[in-house]
């Protein structure tokens, strides 16, 4: 992890969030959560839980019903939410690129929506496409992509503009081994280079080797947040797997389980 | 340039860029279809109708055209390309930019306005060179049409916003905006319809579009210059408000 920057705000600071949908759905029910400046945080949870709705209001794409967000001490839900909205990159679960646009284009145009010169605008687009390995697609049309190709678009559109909080969403979701080894290794260079992460993923041994703090969300509340280890044992168990399945009530399915069982078996 | 004008003319520059992309379809297509129009009714029809209010038939039909080639093209495109960035999910990389609501709204706008602008001016041109149009009264003309294609911009960007499908965005345009064109008398004068058809056609707002229009070119009328002006400003600031209500609350494009 790298130092923290300038000033004491933290880079993410969430108070009693509360969404609820026009259709009656709670999806945050009184979130409160704190990362530091230059963390790599892991947010998990089950599907539904609310990691995707806490992104969206995070980053202007759903209204909060309730609390408050800043992002390093700038109001991310009012009216003034500039300053929060620049220091935010976000790279979405679902690919929502351009279909209009060109590789290099979308991430010009990304770039262009956060103010960046133009000459800064292309000298980052071509960092950017050689170190994401774009290079030979930047003039084809986004939707002509690999899946993979794709994935690594949406990554480095999120941090054209040099956010300080890069929000993945399940970055790697669907990638093969070697992309997925390739992004990791991104992300960390750039948290030790100072950009705050925040990462929602399904692979809990990711989250365990890359994040230095976790929470735990479910049915839109926090239940536990810490260490690995924290996490681990406040739930009783030996790791954050078995964390997990404590959490979505599947403690049958942990491996010493079955392991257990196997050895009762033979 | 300022981080603002930055993101306001990148915005801009994208919803240029969409339609620039398929011009076959976004600014072909409508040139055809006003060429279409005028050896119609200007060729075929024309030669076989007398003059309307001592005006060449042709010559009176042609400022209604450049009218609804404005109108369509800026309806058109913003209502397609704000429903199809929120079916791509696009939108949200704009959304999530520190852009205002003020800032998204007036790119969306000028995007179809500019496409509007390009398909009525070659138009214009290519109207001059055939048929002699003349320009009786710019100061009417140019606020006139700059006024029209803002409006229906920003009816195209009303319905995008709206819009949960391509059905809703289709029966807009279909069934409210064309008829209401096509009765406002861009290809006949209100004057010589029965009643109650002559009354009925004073409730079509589009009407007085095309007088202005009309006026503007051959400096014939059949309304109020005036109030017509006066009432499309206010129609056309009223719609404005309302989108820009509509971003700031993010109405359908924020969960």
């Amino acid at each position: 992890m790298s130092d923290p920057a300038p000033g004491n705000d933290p880079a993410l600071h969430i108070v009693d969030l509360e969404k609820r949908y026009p259709t009656g759905v709670e999806a945050l029910r009184g979130v409160s959560l704190d990362i530091e400046p230059g963390q790599l945080f892991g947010l998990l949870g089950p599907n539904g839980a609310g990691k995707s709705t806490l992104i969206h209001c995070t980053t202007g794409l759903a209204q909060p019903t309730g609390g408050s967000i800043q992002v390093f001490g700038h109001d991310a839900t009012t009216g003034s939410y500039a300053e929060a909205r620049q220091a935010v990159g976000l790279a979405p679960q679902e690919p929502n690129l351009d279909w209009f646009l060109t590789v290099a284009e979308t991430l010009d145009y990304h770039a262009g929506y956060f103010g960046m010169p133009k000459r800064e605008r292309r000298e980052r687009t071509e960092e950017l496409l050689e170190t994401f390995s774009l290079t030979e697609k930047r003039d084809e049309r986004t939707r002509t992509l690999s899946g993979g190709m794709k994935r690594r678009l949406i990554l480095a559109r999120a941090v054209m503009h040099k956010p300080r909080l890069l929000i993945l969403d399940e970055p790697t979701a669907g990638v093969d081994v070697e992309l997925r080894l390739e992004l990791w290794h991104y992300v960390q260079r750039i948290n030790e280079e100072g950009t705050t992460i925040l990462l929602t993923t399904h692979y809990l041994e990711e989250a365990e080797q890359l994040c230095d703090r976790i929470a735990f969300i479910t049915e839109g509340q926090i239940v536990a947040e810490g260490t690995n280890e924290e996490v681990a044992e406040r739930f009783g168990v030996a790791n954050l797997e078995d964390a997990y399945l404590a959490l979505v009530g599947r403690k049958e399915l942990s491996r010493s389980h079955i392991e257990l069982g196997d050895e009762v078996a033979s | 340039m300022s981080a603002a004008q930055i993101r306001f003319a990148t915005l801009w520059r994208r919803e240029v860029n969409r339609f620039m992309k398929i011009k076959k379809q976004t600014l072909g297509a409508p040139l055809l279809e006003t060429f279409l129009y005028i050896s119609v009714f200007g060729a075929a029809l024309g030669t076989r109708i007398d003059k309307l209010h001592g005006i060449d038939y042709i010559v009176f039909v042609v400022p209604g055209l450049i009218m609804m080639a404005w109108s369509t093209n800026a309806f058109t495109n913003n209502s397609s390309s704000i429903l199809q960035q929120k079916f791509q999910g696009a939108i949200q990389d704009q959304l999530s930019s520190p852009a205002s609501p003020l800032e998204l709204l007036l790119a969306f706008s000028l995007g179809g306005f500019m496409r509007g602008l390009i398909v009525a001016v070659i138009t214009f041109v290519a109207s001059v060179i055939l048929i002699d149009l003349p320009v009786d009264h710019v100061l009417v003309l140019i606020p006139a049409l700059f006024l029209v294609g803002f409006f229906f911009s920003q009816l195209g960007v009303l319905i995008g916003v709206r819009a949960e499908q391509f059905d809703d965005v289709a029966f807009a345009q279909t069934f409210v905006l064309t008829p209401l064109i096509f009765l406002g008398g861009v290809f006949y004068s209100a004057t010589l319809l029965p009643q109650p058809w002559e009354t009925i056609t004073h409730f079509n707002p589009i009407y007085y579009m095309i007088n202005l229009v009309r006026y503007g070119f051959v400096g014939y009328t059949e309304v109020s210059i005036p109030l017509s002006l006066a009432a499309l400003t206010a129609a056309t600031v009223a719609l404005f408000l309302v989108n820009l209500r509509l971003f700031s609350r993010g109405y359908k494009l924020r969960s």
